[in-house]
């Protein structure tokens, strides 16, 4: 029954005079923030596909549902594509790119690889991301005159 | 082949700024459906949605459009301080936008069973509300089902009301005690009762026989109705009325009798009548054969008295001879008065029609009986019209109508003597006289009422009457085209009671000659 006792006493009193060696703080290195966001991107494209799941398993009916799935998919789309857009950029080096005439008009240095394709299309992700605005967009717009009409009825 | 960035750059800030517009568009759609329906899991959660997307989408165009600025003003160092801070402000946002999507897991599986009980409620409500339809239609349709059974059961009613207060036989009901519960104006008319104070009437009460009322009784109990029966009811009177009824049992649900409705129809008159043409057609007939029997011993009486007269020539009057052939005579004109009364009853004998004013003969006619109605304590009262017109006919057969009915009302106070009432009337509009005989005598039984006018049927003793008298006036009153109306007891006038004794009303048309002249005067 003592030693029960004596154990854990003698590990708190190493872990109060000897801090460094509990290693009770832990250090956050430079690559943690790329893969956070990473995760939170997967986690979206997560959440996402499980909306556009469970509403398509669902009897909600209407012309809105079906917008929204269509912005889930998109977003997803553009989820992956920023994920792939996140990772190539950690494959690129500064030689990769020039400016010589300034920002607006530097340019991809030859010769094209598969990594610098996928950088530069994950730079138009917007082509994907504004059409799933838009639908979400007319997703909600469909859900209120369905509700307007209801009321009226 | 040179691939340059500013594409890119372009689509980057164009699409920032369509994200931020796009973001709040569906903000506001958002918050228009959290108003419209603040109770709805589903808008709640995507107006959450949208804020979440649209911080999201402003922070990240907002730090899209910050860097573009930035590396296009040559500010790289600036960017590069501010990239972590919104690279991680986006994470967070994604982040956000997934745990409100997480929320939406919990929420919807909350809101799908409220959902699922709504839909029930729903469904339930609209069920209810077919019911309440269906209810309404059929409480509608019940209404006029109603409405129209209302009506018709007024018209029953009213035709039931009319046919049992404007019936002119007796209607009636009665319980099962045979207490009359309900009696038309018909009915109590000819009980003699008033409509407007109606007794409380049984049929132990109305029935004169309790024989009667049992066989009727005992027939309504086995056949549960009565046809065609033939009943005696007592009237207010005491007298007796003839009626036919027809009864039908009332049963209560469990077959019960609980009493009966019953249709009866006064057949005193058509009894009466049928009896009097039972007796005229008795009278022709009996008539017709003492015809034949005294035109057969008219002859030879007339031989034998002849004959007799002859012989009584042939002896001395002191001998014995002589009184025997005298007997002979008596006896042979008594047979001869037979006859001609046997004649005269069948209207065989000569009549000379004229004239003849009915006072003048009751006056010659109560000039030669009142010294013997006097005899017998029997007191004369004269009721004579003021105006009695003649009638035609033979007077002297009229006188001995007058004796004959006379002497029978002495015959019936002789003992105890009595009042003897001689009234005549005029009925204007039946242009008939009326001479009535009235007596306070013991009165006619009822047994043999319908046999005074039968031939030699009398209550005298032998040798005081032949049983023609009124049989000879019943022809001679006939022959005159009257009647004789016999009403015994008598109710005389100004008394509700009924009173012993006789009352024989000789009815005779006045003359036609009267009649013309009268409706000359008219005219």
């Amino acid at each position: 029954m003592r030693k029960y006792f004596i154990l854990p006493c003698i590990v708190l009193i190493c872990c109060i005079l000897l801090p460094e060696q509990s290693m009770a703080l832990q250090t956050h290195s430079e690559p943690e923030g790329i893969y956070v966001h990473q995760m939170a991107h997967v986690l979206y494209m997560a959440a996402l596909g499980y909306l556009f799941w469970d509403t398509k398993r669902s009897t909600f009916a209407g012309q809105g549902w079906v917008y929204l799935r269509i912005f889930c998919v998109l977003t997803i789309l553009w989820n992956f594509l920023a994920v792939i857009g996140h990772a190539s950029s950690s494959h690129l080096r500064p030689e990769d790119f020039t400016h010589v005439n300034g920002y607006l008009f530097s340019k991809v240095n030859m010769p094209l690889t598969f990594v610098k394709v996928i950088y530069y299309a994950a730079k138009l992700d917007h082509l994907l991301a504004v059409p799933a605005m838009l639908f979400l967009y007319l997703s909600l717009r469909s859900f209120y005159k369905d509700a307007v009409k209801d009321g009226d009825n | 082949m040179e691939m340059y960035m500013l594409p890119s750059v372009i689509t980057d800030i164009i699409g920032s700024q369509l994200m931020i517009i796009l973001s709040f568009l569906s903000l506001r759609y958002t918050f228009l459906l959290i108003r419209k329906d603040p109770d709805n899991f589903l808008w709640g959660f995507l107006h959450y949605f949208c804020i979440t997307l649209a911080i999201f989408a402003i922070s990240r165009a907002v730090g899209h459009m910050v860097k573009q600025a930035l590396l296009i003003s040559d500010q790289k160092e600036i960017w590069q301080m501010l990239s972590p801070l919104s690279g991680g402000v986006n994470t967070l946002l994604m982040i956000s936008v997934a745990a409100v999507t997480i929320y939406y897991h919990k929420g919807v599986e909350g809101y799908r069973a409220i959902q699922k009980k709504a839909d029930s409620l729903r469904r339930a409500n609209r069920r209810l509300e077919e019911a309440g339809t269906t209810m309404k239609e059929m409480n509608l349709h019940l209404e006029e089902m109603v409405e129209t059974r209302t009506q018709d059961l007024a018209l029953s009613e009213e035709k039931f009301r009319n046919f049992f207060h404007n019936s002119k036989d007796m209607v009636f009901f009665c319980d099962e005690a045979g207490i009359i519960l309900d009696m038309n104006k018909a009915g109590l008319e000819m009980l003699d009762y008033s409509d407007k104070n109606p007794p409380h009437l049984s049929l132990n009460h109305l029935f004169s026989e309790e024989s009667g009322l049992k066989d009727f009784n005992t027939t309504l109990t086995s056949q549960r109705f009565v046809e065609d029966f033939e009943a005696e009811f007592v009237k207010k009177d005491g007298s007796i009325i003839y009626s036919l009824l027809s009864a039908t049992a009332l049963a209560d649900e469990k077959g019960k009798l609980i009493g009966c409705e019953g249709i009866a129809k006064d057949l005193t008159r058509l009894k009466t009548m049928t009896s009097q043409m039972i007796s005229t057609e008795k009278m022709a007939s009996v008539g017709q054969m003492a015809a034949g029997v005294a035109h057969e011993i008219n002859t030879p009486l007339g031989i034998i008295l002849g004959y007799a007269q002859l012989m009584k020539d042939d002896f001395p009057p002191e001998s014995e001879t002589f009184e025997n052939l005298v007997v002979v005579e008596r006896q042979s004109q008594a047979c001869r008065k037979i006859v001609a009364d046997l004649l005269k009853f069948s209207r065989q004998s000569a009549s000379s029609p004229q004239d003849v004013d009915i006072h003048e003969i009751l006056i010659d006619v109560l000039a030669i009986v009142e010294h013997n109605l006097h005899l017998d304590h029997i007191d004369i009262v004269r009721c004579f019209a003021e105006e009695l017109p003649v009638v035609t006919g033979d007077e002297e057969k009229l006188r001995q109508v007058f004796v004959n009915l006379i002497n029978n009302a002495q015959h019936a106070m002789e003992d105890e003597g009595g009042v003897l009432t001689i009234r005549t009337t005029y009925l204007e509009e039946e242009q008939m006289i009326t001479a009535s005989i009235i007596d306070t005598g013991t009165g006619i039984d009822l047994n043999i009422k319908n046999r005074i006018f039968d031939p030699f049927f009398t209550t005298k003793s032998v040798g005081k009457g032949t049983g023609l008298g009124l049989s000879v006036s019943y022809g001679i009153i006939e022959d005159h085209r009257g009647t004789i109306i016999v009403e015994s007891p008598v109710m005389y006038e100004n008394s509700c009671q009924l009173t012993p004794g006789t009352a024989m009303h000789i009815r005779i048309p006045v003359s036609e000659q009267k009649k013309i002249s009268e409706e000359g005067q008219n005219g």
